[in-house]
């Protein structure tokens, strides 16, 4: 069935300057677009993943750390530990029904990110799985997204 | 926390991050965001949307904060206890409450697949277009809150009704 396509304007601008103000907290278009791109594969969102596989190319990321991005815990030598600790992070903050967020993987994250830095990727780990959720829930197709 | 003063309860547990002092215009943009996805929505349906996806995802915090806020709006004690286990007591709600918690649990729970047709057409039945689009914006928001609560652990407790209105 087709599903409504209707936002409103201004949760559209909200989710805008929410993404905007996590992003430039952590100031690494690479290691954001990592963690959208790893929320999205969970979430099983096709138009977010189309969106940001387009950007993350687009901003010079390597064809080997995006297709291997789904099994990255077994492909040791393309992230560095501070992309892993946030990797395990967007997964932990992402599957929230599995539990709570464990210790260690805060800790490990803890341990790369400073507190503002944390707060920020946080926001961003938050702010993909909303933009999955709008997406996912009016099944907005993949494609539609223009740079 | 109304608690008995003679018992000795196990230790409350500082947050992990005070976040939003740490990234104040995040906070600033998830206040706005809060305030756009509630606007046409009734808010006591609102409330049970909130109380469902936070049982969902384990949110101390927001839990007691949307208990609270959902008894000062007229809630019922039965309705919020029965809804960890609505399938089995409709008959306290409207169907309308029920479209909506099941969709609430349908984009909470996104890894179980899709937001299912059967779930997404029950609501359609009982929620205009516009109005629809408010719900998922609105389930979205407090899943969003669910994610920072339960990763900075938020310490739930201390919140008072409409402290956040």
């Amino acid at each position: 069935m087709t599903r409504t396509t209707l936002l409103d304007r201004e949760v559209g601008r909200a989710m805008s300057a929410l993404s905007a103000a996590a992003k430039k907290g952590i100031g690494d278009p690479g290691l954001a677009g990592l963690v959208m791109i790893r929320a999205s594969q969970i979430n099983h969102c096709a138009f977010c993943l189309d969106m940001h596989l387009r950007l993350a190319r687009e901003g010079g990321e390597s064809e080997d750390r995006i297709q291997l991005l789904n099994a990255w815990e077994e492909a040791e030598d393309l992230y560095d530990e501070r992309e892993r600790a946030a990797l395990a992070l967007t997964e932990a903050v992402t599957l929230l029904t599995d539990g709570f967020v464990p210790d260690e993987v805060y800790e490990m994250a803890a341990k790369h990110f400073d507190e503002a830095e944390l707060a920020h990727l946080i926001g961003l780990i938050t702010v993909i799985n909303g933009w999955n959720r709008l997406m996912v829930s009016r099944r907005i197709p993949p494609g539609g997204y223009t740079p | 926390m109304t608690a008995d003063e003679n018992v000795r309860y196990a230790p409350e547990e500082p947050a992990r991050l005070q976040w939003a002092k740490h990234a104040p215009e995040v906070y600033k943009a998830m206040i706005r965001l809060d305030a756009a996805a509630r606007q046409g929505l009734d808010p006591k349906l609102y409330e049970l949307v909130k109380i469902r996806s936070s049982q969902i995802n384990h949110c101390a915090f927001c839990l007691d904060m949307h208990t609270k806020d959902a008894l000062a709006a007229g809630e019922t004690v039965e309705r919020i206890v029965q809804l960890s286990a609505w399938q089995e007591s409709k008959h306290f709600y409207t169907e309308k409450e029920l479209a909506a918690i099941e969709l609430t649990e349908a984009i909470t729970v996104l890894t179980d697949g899709f937001v299912p047709d059967e779930v997404y057409a029950k609501a359609t039945k009982h929620f205009d277009e516009a109005e629809l689009a408010q719900l998922i914006a609105a389930i979205t928001v407090i899943n969003a809150w669910n994610r920072f609560g339960v990763t900075t652990r938020m310490t739930p407790g201390h919140y008072e009704a409409g402290q956040h209105k």
